[in-house]
């Protein structure tokens, strides 16, 4: 028998692991990607980066992350950092960048300086696609939080995993269950978000 | 597999009271015309009056709200369109060659799709790319985006071609070439026209293409056909103010006396230039890469003449020189008088001409342009 | 063996050998290949069918697309362990998860490439009197292989990975060589067999990068 209460510290623990990551990519990939923005090269070489290192199974990245960091909460954090950073980065600076050059020459011709370009034109261009990145990421992490249950993260896959080893049918579900239901529900809140941050974009 | 051949050659095409609204506007309204076996009949008229409608209804590709279209006194709408649209060839000013086919697969789909075999297909293919002059070796299986805009529209041609249809319908084809290289085109179609055999329907947007290309010009407005007739017959005897203004070009050449040639000089570009002891192989290859139909010769610094690369794509001898092959044209201030210049051309049948600015070569002429410039 | 425990500087040609061999990797990459190719074949031909019949059924091809997007959705070891009652452990559900995963971008690309085709082709075409058919299969299937194979490079990706975690439901392949590396804490293991499994999927997915590229070259959409 599983107890609820199981099921909601283990969901507890996942949601916690999920979204401390999710905001600690946010924090970490902002600030690169507009960085990319006045270094072409660097936003070069993330992009390219980032569509390489999107084909490692993620398997592959938290098997990695072992041998350089042991096994535990902390690993498994780096291990989703490795994954999630690389897309938010990408969209955002792809956002940011890919602005029709006659908005910038309009702006640049009314005088708006650096600063008010990346607030007033880039940004809000940019919106949809920084967007789209976070709500991949989430997916990502999503999953990827509970594989690292495999190397000690705790949280939902650690139910999945015990009843695996134990042919525990209801400890199964107990796990998988919970982790479906927070991908849905974050996915319909994403898209609703989603298509009020970009009323223009509907036909 | 093989569809039927509905006419070996047409003797006539009529139009009867053919209508055609979208909403509650008239694309085509009750429009009614008799078109004879042979011949070349040019639509002109304002933007959105209804030719290119017209023509689409022939090959069944929209189909009229009321009226009848008869082809050798068979009403098309009893014909299959598939079959129908075999025999009759279409070429259109966007040309749309496949961009996932080579050059050959392009013009040989439509025979492929007949069952042809590949041997006779081949044979085809090169067949009309020689016909519109383009060398088959060379441009067989390139695909459509490593040509120019002059090659893909020959290329085109020779697609609508491939069935040998009696029939051609062409909407613009010349449209979207800059000024020289349709001039080319033009002349060249004129050449092979007779050649062809065909009964064309042309649709165009220039009046100087209209009076060179058509037996009879057909004039449409605002849904309407207006009046058809010959150059002589619009020109003499219009129907209404409208036509007047499109074909009088008496009224506009008022003030050709007090032009020089300098007002509608085409500049030249040195890419055309070619010195006079190159071999007619490599000149082929460069006017090829540069994407030119005429090279100037010179001798160093001064114009010989010109040489044409249709004609030079005929010579047997590849090796001789090009200044063994130059076409004399005659050659200008650019301060003489335009009409006196153009008179000296007519006379001796010179379709362009060099101008010249302190005894160097500085740019073309050429009347039909400069007519267009006027009027236009 | 304490050798393994020396860390990333001594792993040597040597030692990658004699890792190579007891984990057995040859038979592991190829249990991981075998997976994979099954899985992409079938999602392909499932996928490109898919998108077809959504090209002639429009009416349903929103809710089916919504559908597939749901399941885009749903992680991937929650999935793999709810078809384990249905297909047993091992390599069966997780060639079907990868086949319900990869189906999303194969069949959203198959029906927007043929949905999007640039009308004035099919236009010609029709006035060149090629039978709807003809211009289904001669103009409209190959103008949208770019974007097919753009789908399919990333339903390579997704069961690339599916078919790695495969590995925890005892379907062999190199996740299961990377859970007898976590498991006996062996660090050389981990390291070749997570090394080399990334080098796979980056080669397959560069190898459909080139094929992506040269279509879309040669069509001159570049
Ligand atoms: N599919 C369509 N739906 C609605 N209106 C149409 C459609 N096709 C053509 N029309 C209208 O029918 C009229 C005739 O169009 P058509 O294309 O025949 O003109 P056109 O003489 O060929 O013009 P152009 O010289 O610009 O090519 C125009 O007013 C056009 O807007
Ligand atoms: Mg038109």
């Amino acid at each position: 028998m599983v107890t609820l209460e199981t099921i909601l510290s283990h969901t507890a623990d996942h949601l916690v692991l999920v979204l401390m990551t999710l905001i600690i990519s946010i924090c970490i990939s902002m600030p690169l990607a507009f960085g990319s923005l006045y270094n072409k090269r660097f936003g070069y070489v993330v992009t390219k980066f980032a569509n390489l290192a999107q084909a490692v199974p993620s398997f592959a990245v938290v098997a990695i992350v072992v041998p350089l960091m042991g096994i535990g909460f902390y690993p498994a954090v780096v291990a989703i950092l490795l994954r999630a950073l690389l897309p938010i980065i990408k969209n955002t600076y792809i956002g940011l960048s890919t602005v029709d050059p006659s908005m910038l020459d309009y702006a640049d011709g009314i005088g708006l300086n650096e600063w008010q370009i990346l607030r007033y034109v880039r940004l809000p261009n940019a919106y949809p696609a920084i967007f789209a990145g976070i709500k991949f990421a989430f997916i990502l992490i999503n999953s990827i939080a509970i594989l690292t249950a495999y190397i000690g993260s705790g949280g939902l896959g650690e139910l999945i995993f015990q009843g695996l080893v134990a042919f525990n049918n209801e400890k199964i579900l107990a796990g998988a269950i919970p982790a479906i239901l927070i991908a849905i529900a974050f996915d319909i809140i994403f898209t609703r978000i989603e298509k009020k941050l970009t009323p223009h974009y509907r036909k | 597999m093989a569809s039927k051949r509905l006419f070996d050659r047409i003797d006539s095409i009529q139009l009867r009271g053919v209508t055609k609204k979208y909403d509650d506007r008239f694309a085509i309204n009750d429009v009614s015309i008799d078109i004879e076996g042979g011949e070349l009949v040019i639509f002109i008229g304002p933007s959105g009056s209804g030719k290119t409608t017209t023509l689409r209804m022939i090959n069944r590709l929209i189909e009229p709200d009321s009226g009848t279209i008869l082809i050798n006194d068979q009403n098309i709408m009893e014909l299959e369109p598939v079959a129908l649209r075999r025999n009759i060839g279409y070429v259109i000013q966007s040309i749309g060659l496949f961009p996932h086919m080579t050059i050959a697969e392009n013009i040989g789909l439509v025979a492929k799709l007949e069952g042809w075999n590949e041997k006779k297909i081949k044979d085809r293919v090169e067949y009309l790319l020689d016909f519109v002059s383009l060398p088959s070796d060379m441009f067989m299986d390139r695909y459509p985006h490593q040509l120019s805009g002059g090659q893909q529209q020959r290329v085109g041609l020779a697609r609508a071609l491939v069935m040998d249809p009696p029939l051609l319908l062409m909407d613009e084809p010349f449209g979207a070439l800059d000024p020289i290289l349709r001039k080319q085109l033009q002349e060249e179609f004129y050449q092979i026209r007779e050649k062809l055999g065909k009964t064309i329907i042309f649709v165009t947007h220039d009046i100087e293409e209209a009076f060179k290309l058509g037996d009879r010009i057909a004039i449409m407005d605002d849904a309407k056909l207006v009046q058809i007739g010959t150059a002589e017959e619009l020109i003499f005897h219009p129907a209404n103010e409208m036509v007047a203004s499109i074909v009088d070009t008496s009224k506009k050449f008022k003030h050709l006396d007090t032009l020089k040639i300098k007002d509608l000089i085409s500049p030249l570009e040195c890419m055309y230039v070619h010195d006079g002891s190159l071999d007619i192989e490599s000149a082929i290859s460069s006017m090829i890469g540069k994407n030119i139909e005429i090279a100037v010769v010179s001798n160093g610094s001064f114009p010989l003449g010109i040489v044409k690369l249709i004609d030079l794509l005929r010579m047997d001898d590849k090796e001789s020189k090009i200044i063994d092959h130059v076409v004399k044209i005659p050659s200008f201030s650019r301060n003489k008088l335009l009409s006196s210049s153009l008179k000296i051309m007519q006379k001796d049948g010179h379709s362009m001409a060099f101008v010249m600015t302190d005894g160097k070569l500085s740019g073309f002429l050429f009347p039909n342009d400069a007519f267009s410039q006027v009027i236009g | 063996m304490d050798k393994e425990h020396k860390g990333v500087d001594s792993l040597l040609l040597s030692d990658l050998v004699e890792v190579w061999e007891t984990n057995s990797l040859t038979l592991r990459t190829i249990e991981h290949l075998t997976m994979f190719s099954i899985a992409i074949v079938l999602a392909s031909i499932i996928g490109i069918f898919l998108g077809l019949f959504l090209y002639s059924r429009p009416k349903i091809a929103h809710p089916t697309l919504n559908l597939l997007n749901l399941v885009e959705t749903i992680p991937d070891i929650p999935l793999l362990v709810l078809l384990l009652p249905i297909f047993g452990l091992g390599s069966g559900p997780t060639i079907v998860a990868s086949v319900l995963y990869s189906l999303l971008p194969i069949t959203r690309n198959t029906y927007t490439g043929l949905k999007e085709v640039d009308l004035k082709y099919v236009d010609i075409a029709r006035a060149m009197g090629l039978s709807e058919k003809d211009i289904l299969f001669k103009v409209r299937i190959p103008l949208s292989l770019p974007m097919i194979v753009g789908g399919l490079r990333i339903a390579l990706v997704f069961t690339m990975g599916v078919v790695t975690l495969g590995g925890l439901i005892a379907a062999g392949g190199l996740g299961a060589a990377l859970i007898a590396g976590i498991q006996l804490y062996k660090i050389n293991t981990i390291l070749v067999a997570g090394l080399w499994t990334g080098l796979l999927a980056v080669i397959f997915d560069g190898l459909a990068g080139i094929v992506e590229k040269r279509l879309q070259r040669r069509y001159g959409i570049w």
